[in-house]
């Protein structure tokens, strides 16, 4: 009987560390549907730091650029507890033309608005949380960025590629709902990702983008088998992401 | 007063307890020890979270060699720079840290970008300009305690501390950072031991203090330590640690001291005592006292907390393990585990053996492990400083990797939020006040006093 026990709480113990790190990873690796390409050049290590993304604004768009008030939530599960990670950054950058809603309430009709952008992650801000927020675990965080390759792939890259209204807001304090299409490279692993986007102008050429989407950890050739703990494969990653048309230098609050 | 720590976060009650019922479930349930997973604790243990950094050590003597030893054995460290005003010490520790800069000049350390944290083991009067200089060149900065040999010092490095919000400060009341200890201070805060009515500390060795040097001006500098002008003697350089264990497990700052000490054995010039007592009052009736002698080592050094329940021992033995102990009173009430707990003999007494192996731990519910942490708080200490220090350096540059310097104010705001999320250690208020304390207690000693210590005395500002 007490070794039965003792048995018992080791696993226990174990599950609790395991598996949090574990869910983490699936947070970030579980991607959408789509053949896994592995041979696909890592883009988040190619990308430049932020104040260097600026890519040439394409001839009649409209460049937003990532602002701080962005939060990222990984949210997974496992047979002994719940996990989840967050980061209150995401960098990068969105190119609009003119068929963008950039006026809360602006008359938009549905369909493909021009649109293409960058978002990104850097893993080590990544950090296992509680639910309510306060940290978790340190060695849960080493665990989840050695899953993630942090040190050969830094980033969480996501390209979009397509984005499509569905449907214009009822009244000004509405979001526009769109969908979107896009390539996620996760730890050397890129798939394609389709999720539903929500835009929110904010005023002064802001936008808050809400989405979330269910991510397998299986597609980034995470193996919840390999670590030996009972963990789902399916995580959530939901995001706000913030961004606005950058002020004049001379206007900016800088120093 | 109470003792507030310094953004430091903190075991709260309801944690503990939840630990503890379940261990006491368990316990019932399964009748056999508690034990965590074997490797967890020496693993957890050994390996350190965050990439290299370049870090200085300042100050060559003893303490700091043992600062240089301990940092070279933590992954995170790469010590890039050592300083000593003092050649052949630069000289002789050289060998320690292969491939660091040598200066006499630690403005030269303080200069150089790539070095983004220094150690200050310099005499404790020499701290203050080094400190001061440290935060204002961006460097995160480990200051030995106590923080200064005066108040004024003591003030004006931990105020410029406060100020640098973008920087790590900690002092190095080390016993802060030491996992046994803090999987304490719950236990004693939730009345495992009773109501507290006293505490002891002693502090007892066979040593001189004395150094040898090759001439009178050398021999002055290396021998800082036995003169009153320039040291605050054995309730500074050591006693200031035991106390502050007691002013954290008792939340509370002592409102009085009073002190004896006598060159009781080495009769060789010196004008600091060799030899000290002092008690030290607390609010509702808990006095510690507190001794300490360099005339003999009988017992070496520990920490008692007598309450009506039960007496709680800590201390770092020789094998740094099993460092407390519980002596339950017979009407106390049972806790459930104790049963079944190691137990050893101290003289007529009998001692429950408490050993935690992490913080984790007591959040993860899982309380009494029975593979406790085999490092010293000193290494705790470092891992904890650079630890944090990585925190703070990778919220910055994540935040300008992300969003650029535009935003200055959000910039600011991402490493505050670090900040509030430190990694338990003596930041800059412990270390003011445990340095208020040391200041006092040896004025106390020195005059053979008692001297009251009024809530004014522990303000920063």
């Amino acid at each position: 009987m007490g070794q039965i026990m003792k048995t018992k709480m080791n696993t226990t113990s174990f599950f609790r560390g395991g598996i949090a790190l574990v869910g983490i990873v699936v947070l970030v690796l579980g991607c959408n549907r789509g053949p896994a390409n592995t041979n696909d050049p890592p883009r988040a290590e190619l990308l430049p730091p932020a104040a260097s993304t600026a890519s040439p604004t394409s001839a009649g768009m409209t460049r937003l650029d990532a602002s701080a008030g962005s939060k990222i939530r990984l949210e997974g599960t496992s047979i002994i507890h719940d996990y989840q990670a967050e980061s209150s950054l995401i960098g990068g950058f969105l190119e609009v033309g003119s068929n963008f809603p950039m006026e809360p309430g602006q008359v938009v009709s549905p369909g493909k608005v021009e649109a293409r952008g960058v978002a990104f992650v850097t893993i080590r801000s990544l950090r296992s949380v509680e639910k309510d927020g306060r940290p978790y675990s340190d060695d849960m965080d080493d665990k989840m960025w050695k899953l993630l390759k942090q040190t050969s792939f830094p980033r969480i890259v996501y390209h979009l590629e397509e984005l499509t209204l569905k449907e214009a807001p009822k009244d000004k304090t509405a979001p526009y709902l769109f969908d979107s299409k896009g390539d996620l490279a996760v730890a050397g692993v890129t798939n394609k990702l389709s999720m539903p986007v929500t835009v929110m102008p904010l005023g002064d050429k802001k936008f808050k983008l809400t989405g979330s989407a269910p991510l397998k950890m299986t597609d980034f050739g995470i193996q919840p088998a390999g670590i030996l703990v009972k963990t789902a494969n399916e995580v959530t990653i939901k995001f706000e992401w913030v961004v606005g048309q950058k002020k004049p230098a001379s206007a900016a609050t800088k120093k | 007063m109470n003792e507030n720590e310094t953004d430091s976060p903190e075991f709260n009650r309801r944690d503990f307890l939840k630990s503890s019922s379940v261990t006491t479930l368990m316990t019932m349930l399964g009748g056999v020890e508690l034990f965590a997973p074997a490797v967890q604790g020496a693993e957890a243990e050994t390996k350190s979270s965050g990439p290299k950094i370049n870090v200085a050590v300042i100050g060559l003597g003893s303490w700091g060699r043992e600062l240089i030893n301990t940092l070279t054995v933590l992954p995170q460290a790469n010590v890039a720079a050592i300083c000593d005003n003092y050649p052949s010490a630069l000289k002789r520790v050289g060998g320690s840290a292969p491939g660091a800069t040598q200066t006499e000049d630690y403005k030269t350390i303080l200069a150089d970008k790539e070095i983004k944290a220094v150690f200050i083991a310099t005499p404790t009067h020499l701290h203050k300009d080094i400190a001061l200089d440290a935060l204002k060149a961006g460097k995160h900065v480990y200051c030995e305690a106590p923080l200064a040999h005066t108040i004024e010092d003591a003030r004006a490095i931990a105020s410029a501390a406060k100020a640098a919000t973008q920087l790590v400060f900690q002092s190095g009341l080390q016993l802060r950072a030491e996992p046994q200890r803090q999987f304490l201070v719950p236990f004693i805060r939730s009345g495992a031991i009773g109501q507290p009515v006293m505490a002891s500390a002693q502090w007892h060795r066979k040593q001189s203090w004395r150094l040898a040097a090759s001439n009178p001006e050398r021999e002055k500098a290396l021998n800082w330590r036995l003169s009153k002008e320039t040291s605050l003697g054995l309730i500074g350089e050591v006693g200031c640690h035991q106390i502050d264990q007691a002013n954290w497990f008792l939340n509370q700052h002592p409102v009085a001291v009073t002190g004896f000490g006598s060159v009781a054995f080495w009769k060789d010039g010196r004008d600091v005592h060799d030899t000290i007592q002092a008690v030290l009052e607390y609010s509702g009736g808990v006095n510690l006292t507190y001794n300490a002698t360099l005339a003999n080592s009988f017992d070496a050094d520990y920490e008692m907390f007598y309450g009506s329940d039960a007496a709680l021992m800590t201390r770092e033995s020789k094998e740094h393990e099993k460092k407390a102990w519980l002596f339950k009173e017979v009407d106390s009430p049972m806790l459930g585990w104790e049963i079944y707990a190691t137990k050893n003999s101290f003289y007529e007494e009998t001692g429950i053996v408490l050993a935690a192996n992490a913080t984790k731990s007591v959040k993860a519910v899982k309380v009494v492990e029975q593979s406790p942490f085999a490092n010293t708080s000193l290494w705790h200490a470092l891992d904890t400083f650079l630890r944090n220090s990585n925190d703070v350096i990778a919220a910055k540059e994540d935040f300008i990797s992300t969003y650029g310097t535009d935003d200055l104010n959000a910039l600011n705001e991402a490493i505050l939020k670090a900040q509030k999320v430190k990694h338990p250690a003596a930041g800059y208020l412990e270390g003011f006040h445990g340095t208020v304390i040391a200041v006092k207690a040896n004025e106390a000693i020195l005059g053979g006093k008692r001297i009251e210590l009024k809530p004014e005395l522990y303000e920063l500002s």
